[in-house]
């Protein structure tokens, strides 16, 4: 990943130096030791490159070289004359409708919208033409028909930043407005303003171009690149060196520019599809020591995902062990970021591909799934572990109906046909509670209330009757009352079925009425473990305690304070040394912020709160 | 909500032809004299003026000129003396085909390269695709034209250099004419689409469906074909529409460029000849189509997208 870091920026230095070899090649033309532009019969006519001649003559026996040279003149001052004329017009109609919004923007924006409905070179041309070919009307001309683009660009960009918080408690603080633009605004628009200002160097360079090469630019004896290349076309079989000088030359400048806009602007690029499997870790020199159960259905030892980032490695899940037998419910709790969700996606290999690093086991009846291929592992998820997210608005394809998406894995795993699949999805509609499922096969994701594609969710979760279900914040998406229903479909499908489920959750109440056991995570790792009951009435971890205190209960007194957690979720690429809750744990004491607590009697604290004195450490 | 998209239909249709006419008649350029030649009388070209209805003002001359548009006459040209709605007919099939096979062919390498660079994403083909897609996309049509008649009709002497057989006349010597043009104008547009395909795609793949795809065990490439290609489908139609503008633009290049009697070498010859009544023909006919073609694509879009439909 490095490595492709420094060639980006290699190709980038290169495209810069390109660009200022061009200016210096077009402000010190007449300085040059070349031919002028003009003068005829400098060399043979046609001749290829020689030292004289370092590009070749032309068929009047010019200097090629210097006409390139001379002809960056006219495609830059075009090129920069016609960004700033767009720029000017466009930033501050742009900056305008962004920030006032309501009808300025909306008349704005339709002017605009109609704008770029003509086809910009074919109005240039025409315009040209009738203005008269010269180096002023080609600028204005095109400086204009960019106005569209910068308007949009700049609109975009104010709007995104006049919602940013600094902006509006400026407003607040009573600035007035067009000190919040200059102040907060301008300054985040500047970045996006540059980038696409080298694009559009790049766009007009090639415009005047099209201009020149159909002889509507600055007219002859003035070089232009396009004109060039137009000259050379009847030659191009004897001298091609003629054409191929200014396009090569042309090419190389307008990728520099495109290249230089684009880097400006692709740092926030995606670059994982998601789609690879994930690489797990060679086993570690010694390998840990445990024992497989074959007892167990499902058994996690030592799982590790730790992210590679520009940031450092960050440990999103650092060593989690469990075991969850037929027929139980495991909650995981804790606060966003902990790692509960990581765990669940390391556990079914449903990580991003590139920079991720896994590494420890799972075993399903006794077979250890990280050692299968991807081939393999796919008859696993769906027909033996069924998975639910958090948020069933984005968790159905949008354009696919229903229909499609519950029948599809029994098609794939079960060798259902059309019909057998149809009547099955149907059947299965029904027992999570579907009202009509007939017709909500025909429907798109859309057509249905967040609830109701929760049950669809799981409906096609448990298709292909797993043996373990999988639910990441299943409710949190969904109203309270809707929250509910679902909780118990999904323990009610427990009990018909004989499931394991593995509940992600931080919801505490959610927790003490479904789980059987309870695991607690903060900063990838476990930090207390034990059956519901026993986490609840004798909490030892600190943080647990903490999470407990966080959830309003109904005893409370009317307008009493809310307890929050102190402090800030650990920032996972620089823990903290020591145990990583010591900086917010108000029971804290100088060994916590040195050595970190190992889980010893499923809870990882030095100093833990109610335990018995026998157990006294 | 249809009728609303009708009425800004015919809303934008007037103004675009509007300017069209405007601009053009306001320009310098006198037809006047273009017609009579600069030692014409004085009373000649008042004479001619009021027959052209140029003293009239600028809104009923577009009112009159926009009349006979709608009937179809697009006036008769000064210098060809021939209808202008005749030649543009006569041309448009040539433009159509050049478009239409551009389209296809920057579709037929767009698709499969930004397919293949997302689903490599990081790696080294993703990185040759998108450096080759840069590559692309920096060519200015001119220069990939003269470029691929430099190797494939200089050289190899492979196919036409210039010329245009009607496809009425020769199926596969039409063929064999448009292969070039639609492959030079093809060469932005594939960049263009791969890179959106590529991103989009990216985009998709990371949804959360899509990782619930994954936890139902189903294989790449049917999640590829059946989850993700469809939600990214849609932004690359509507950009197939928006890129009409370039493509029209490059098509008057490469009209001229390969010797195809199309629209765009019509309007390019027409300026050369001060014929304006032609130009603005085209550029009218040319602004309308694409606005409407974009309409089109709006309807397209929402039948793509069931999200839209009920909107």
């Amino acid at each position: 990943m490095r490595r492709h870091h420094t060639r980006r920026q290699f190709t980038t230095v290169l495209a810069v130096s390109w660009i200022v070899l061009v200016i210096l090649a077009a402000i010190t033309a007449d300085l040059l030791p070349l031919p002028a532009y003009d003068e005829t019969l400098t060399g043979p006519a046609s001749e290829g490159p020689t030292l004289a001649h370092p590009l070749g003559t032309d068929a009047l026996g010019r200097d090629v070289a210097s006409r390139v040279a001379y002809g960056a003149r006219v495609s830059l001052l075009v090129g920069i004359g016609a960004v700033l004329l767009g720029l000017a017009i466009g930033a501050p109609l742009g900056i305008l409708a962004g920030y006032r919004r309501k009808l300025t923007d909306a008349v704005i924006m339709a002017v605009n919208d109609i704008a770029l409905a003509f086809p910009a070179l074919v109005f240039a041309l025409a315009v040209v033409a009738f203005a008269g070919a010269s180096l002023r009307n080609v600028l204005i001309v095109l400086g204009v028909l960019g106005v569209p683009a910068w308007t949009r660009l700049i609109r975009g960009t104010t709007m995104a930043f006049s919602r940013r918080e600094f902006v509006l408690a400026a407003r607040l603080l009573g600035a007035r407005d067009r000190r919040i633009l200059v102040r907060e605004i301008l300054p985040n628009v500047a970045v996006p303003a540059a980038s696409y200002a080298f694009i559009g160097m790049a766009v007009v360079i090639v415009a005047e171009g099209s201009l020149a090469f159909l002889g509507l630019s600055v007219q002859a004896p003035t070089p232009t690149w396009g004109g060039l290349i137009n000259e050379g076309r009847p030659m191009l079989d004897t001298a091609p060196h003629i054409t191929l000088a200014p396009s090569v030359v042309m090419f190389l400048t307008v990728l520099s520019f495109n290249l230089v806009g684009d880097r400006l602007r692709a740092r926030t690029d995606v670059r994982q599809s998601g789609l690879e499997p994930v690489r797990q870790a060679p086993p570690a020199a010694a390998p840990s020591v445990h024992v497989v159960r074959q007892d167990t259905l499902l058994q996690v030892e030592e799982m590790r995902t730790h992210f590679e980032t520009e940031r450092g490695l960050v440990r999103a899940v650092d060593g989690v062990s469990f075991t969850l037998e037929r027929g139980k419910t495991l909650a995981i709790v804790g606060e966003s970021g902990s790692g509960k969700s990581m765990l669940i996606r390391s556990i079914l290999g449903l990580l991003p591909g590139s920079g991720v690093i896994r590494s420890g086991s799972v075993y399903l009846d006794g077979e250890n799934l990280t050692s299968y291929t991807p081939q393999e592992m796919r008859q696993v998820l769906g027909p033996r572990m069924g998975t639910v997210f958090q948020d069933p608005m984005t968790a159905l394809n949008p354009v696919r109906t229903i229909g499609a998406q519950v029948t599809e894995p029994l098609r794939v795993h079960l060798g259902l046909d059309r019909k057998q699949a149809r009547a099955e999805a149907i059947r299965l509609l029904a027992q999570v509670g579907l009202p009509d499922p007939v017709r909500a096969l025909k429907r798109y994701p859309h057509e249905l209330s967040g609830g109701m594609r929760q049950r669809v969710t799981i409906a096609m979760a448990l298709s292909c009757d797993p043996d373990v279900l999988f639910a990441d914040e299943p409710t949190t998406a969904l109203d309270v009352t809707i929250q509910d229903q679902v909780l118990r479909l999904i323990h009610r499908l427990r009990q018909e079925r004989h499931l394991a489920v593995v509940l992600v959750s931080h919801d505490l109440a959610v927790v003490r009425q479904w789980a059987d056991e309870v695991i607690v995570m903060y900063a990838g790792k476990v930090v207390e473990r034990g059956a519901t009951a026993e986490i609840f009435s004798r909490t030892r971890m600190p943080y647990t305690e903490a999470l407990l205190q966080a959830v309003p209960k109904l005893g409370d007194p009317p307008h009493h304070r809310l307890r929050v957690i102190t402090g800030r979720p650990p920032d996972l690429a620089a823990l903290p040394p020591g145990c990583a809750f010591q900086p917010r744990c108000p029971y804290a004491q100088e060994r916590c912020a040195l050595e970190a607590p190992p889980l010893e009697e499923d809870c990882a604290c030095w100093y833990p709160l109610n335990v018995r004195e026998s157990h006294g450490r | 909500m249809i009728a609303g998209r009708l009425l800004r239909l015919v809303v934008v249709l007037l103004v675009v032809t509007f300017l069209s006419y405007a601009l053009l008649s306001l320009l310098p350029g006198d037809t006047v004299t273009q017609i009579l030649g600069p030692g014409a009388s004085e009373e000649a070209r008042a004479q001619l003026r009021s027959e052209l209805g140029l003293d009239d003002p600028l809104l009923v001359r577009y009112g009159v000129w926009l009349g006979d548009l709608v009937t179809g006459d697009f006036g008769t040209s000064f210098v060809s003396r021939l209808p202008v709605a005749e030649e543009l007919a006569a041309r448009l099939p040539v433009t159509i085909e050049l478009l239409v096979a551009a389209q296809l062919v920057a579709l037929g390498l767009a698709v499969p390269m930004g397919i293949t660079a997302a689903r490599n994403a990081g790696r080294w083909i993703d990185q040759t695709l998108t450096t080759l897609s840069f590559a692309l996309l920096s060519t200015p049509v001119f220069v990939s034209g003269v470029l691929l008649i430099l190797v494939f009709a200089v050289k190899w002497q492979l196919l036409p250099a210039t010329g245009w057989t009607p496809i009425s006349l020769d199926l596969g010597w039409n063929i064999t004419s448009v292969v070039l043009p639609a492959l030079t104008l093809a060469f932005a547009q594939v960049a263009v689409y791969a890179r959106l395909l590529r991103t989009d795609l990216i985009a998709t793949l990371q949804e959360d469906y899509i990782t619930l795809a994954r936890a139902r065990g189903l294989s790449p490439r049917r999640i590829l074909w059946r989850h993700a290609l469809r939600p990214s489908a849609i932004t690359l139609i509507t950009a197939i529409g928006l890129n009409l503008g370039a493509l029209i633009g490059g098509a008057v290049i490469v009209e001229t460029l390969f010797g195809l009697p199309g629209i765009g070498r019509l309007i390019v010859d027409s300026i050369f000849s001060r014929d304006y009544l032609t130009v603005q023909g085209g550029v009218v006919l040319i602004s309308a189509g694409y606005v409407l073609i974009n309409f089109a694509v709006d309807l397209v879009y929402a039948a793509v997208d069931p999200r839209i439909r009920r909107a």
